[in-house]
């Protein structure tokens, strides 16, 4: 099944010709239906909007003046406060945080690649039980598995190490690895054989056709992986203890807690460990919506 | 001749494996062998501290027995009857707006996706402040002082409306990529034989929306069954365990209560419901007529 790409503006200019025409029934429905989506827009941005607003104010305007009043003054001692170091270092969070999404994106679309390869394009003996094997493990939630995942890193001496944190995802996804295969299976087969007539080897053929030829698939699985675990919080809260190794995620929970009532800085916090997503998706949103829907119909 | 060929197949063999071999490291390490450990520990105990003890049936007679734990599954499953329903039709009737591709349409596209991308963390934490009896933005907004988070019967929808706002807009996409491929030929020849839109939705899209309704389904219905982080965030269980998600039950078991075997019984019985689920919805979805146009 493919998803024909209709650019939304020809057609809305279609529509908007058509609609002149027709009866005023028309215009009403099209009204409301701006009513009901700025009405949802509002209720999803409002959350946002106040985090943002509320990270602005001083403590003293926050307690006497509306949650709507914009900030009077403007300030940033609340993010100051979060650099601070004092109880949690958000710049050290957000290193550690960019460092274990570094790691487990480039291991996880590493090793997701080569065996997505693997069964696409190979034969071997057992593949296929190898690959139900693989799409079995789907149905594991992660919550079943992080009490006995802590009881065996805990045994290896990893609790409270980065490599604690990392190392349960960064040998690739059976989601992504099905997602991939399905892709590679898409890629004509005459392409690859004409690579291999002219000598190409198996590392070439998945390096320079099966990977580029791909591009659209990585791209979805690279912001997948970024957002899954850049905002990952239960496994880095039971594996880490120290500060030092708190993600973003643990460090904004232990504010919310130490800082209980002080919002401002709570807001800070939350605005902080949510803004670079949200800009990075406004950045690529065209590709990001576009791929998380191609996911369901693969 | 024959040789070669059969030597060149065994290196064929070798780089297949030698491929895999990284994942499947992961695999068995990082799912398959935690499903036995999660097993083996349900027949220990263990809190953190003393060496394991082999208690045979005690952690699974003291989980089943135990008032509490049936409580707290009844809460997930009102929390996914509060939840799915709601943000499933919400998701469904924005997509059918979006999909009129009016001018504009695709900001408020991008904007409904944007909780998606946000912890749930961070989200919780914002929305705690939104419900806070004096100064809350809602109570604000009311003119009242409801505790929401603090008051037993609301804690939950509180909850669940979180949920339901972080949600919607992820459905909606899903629903859009359904609608997007239902063949335009199909709603023009309803809409010649005198169909109206309403009509049209509920005996032409909506059947060949079933594919997507099905995957929503399952990953909407799978993912609340485990939310922890808005939990965590928001009531952390409480107020008199009115929110005790199965999912924060496991991790307070463990982890504050320092029960690793009755965490591991929970687990496991999280893992057969969720099992339970995924097949019954495959099974339920294959009975009924699917439209196959393609």
């Amino acid at each position: 099944m493919t998803l024909v790409e209709q650019t939304p503006d020809t057609r809305s200019a279609i529509g908007a010709m058509d609609r002149k025409g027709r009866a005023t029934s028309r215009g009403w429905g099209t009204l409301a239906t701006y009513a009901i989506l700025l009405g949802g827009a509002l209720i999803t941005l409002g959350p946002f909007a106040l985090s943002i607003i509320t990270s602005f104010k001083t403590p003293q305007q926050f307690s006497t003046e509306s949650p709507l009043s914009l900030p009077a003054p403007f300030t940033m001692q609340n993010y100051a406060g979060l650099f601070s170091g004092e109880l949690v270092d958000f710049g050290h969070s957000i290193i550690v945080t960019a460092g274990y999404v570094l790691v487990v994106l480039v291991g996880q679309l590493t090793f997701s690649i080569l065996a997505a390869f693997a069964f696409a394009r190979l034969r071997f003996p057992g593949r296929d039980v190898l690959f139900w094997l693989y799409l079995s493990t789907l149905m594991i939630p992660a919550v079943v598995t992080v009490v006995p995942l802590y009881l065996m890193l805990t045994e290896a001496g990893l609790r409270n190490t980065f490599w604690g944190i990392v190392l349960p995802y960064m040998f690739g996804s059976p989601y992504a690895i099905f997602l991939l295969r399905e892709y590679f299976r898409g890629i004509p087969e005459e392409i690859v054989d004409a690579a291999r007539i002219d000598g190409a080897g198996t590392w070439r053929i998945l390096t320079r056709i099966m990977v580029p030829l791909s591009r659209p698939i990585i791209v979805t699985l690279t912001i997948i992986t970024i957002v899954t675990h850049w905002n990952n919080f239960l496994w880095p809260l039971i594996i880490t203890g120290s500060p030092s190794l708190s993600v973003i995620t643990v460090a904004t929970a232990s504010m919310q807690s130490q800082y209980n009532g002080n919002w401002t800085i709570v807001m800070a916090a939350t605005t902080l460990a949510m803004a670079p997503l949200i800009i990075i998706f406004l950045i690529f949103n065209r590709q990001i919506v576009n791929s998380i829907a191609i996911t369901s119909f693969r | 001749m024959k040789r070669s060929i059969s030597a060149s197949r065994r290196r064929g063999d070798r780089i297949g494996y030698a491929l895999l071999a990284p994942s499947l490291f992961g695999v068995v390490i990082f799912l398959l062998t935690p499903i036995v450990v999660v097993t083996w520990l349900s027949f220990q105990k263990w809190d953190l501290v003393a060496p394991l003890k082999f208690v045979g049936l005690s952690n699974w007679l003291a989980v089943l027995g135990d008032p509490t734990f049936i409580d707290s599954l009844m809460t997930t499953v009102l929390f996914v009857v509060l939840v799915i329903p709601a943000q499933t039709a919400l998701g469904l009737f924005a997509a059918v707006l979006l999909s009129r591709r009016l001018p504009g349409s695709g900001v408020f596209r991008v904007i409904y996706v944007i909780p998606w991308v946000s912890a749930p963390l961070a989200l919780g934490i914002v929305w705690r402040w939104i419900f806070q009896p004096t100064g809350g933005m809602l109570n604000v907004l009311l003119g009242s002082h409801v505790p929401w988070l603090t008051l037993p019967s609301l804690a939950l929808p509180a909850v669940s409306i979180v949920s339901i706002w972080s949600q919607t807009g992820y459905v909606t996409l899903f629903f859009m990529a359904g609608l997007a491929v239902i063949p335009e030929q199909l709603v023009e020849a309803a809409r010649i034989d005198g169909a109206g839109s309403t009509r049209i939705f509920w005996s032409i899209k909506l059947p060949l929306l079933r594919p997507t309704l099905f995957f929503v389904l399952v990953t909407t219905v799978i993912s609340a069954f485990q939310v922890f982080d808005t939990i965590y965030s928001l009531t952390q269980g409480g107020p008199q365990n009115a929110t005790d998600i199965i999912a924060y039950r496991i991790y307070e078991k463990a982890f504050t209560g320092f029960d690793l075997g009755q965490a591991a019984v929970t687990a496991l019985i999280l893992f057969l419901i969720l099992v339970a689920i995924t097949v019954g919805q495959q099974l339920y979805f294959r009975r009924r007529i699917t439209y196959d146009l393609s």
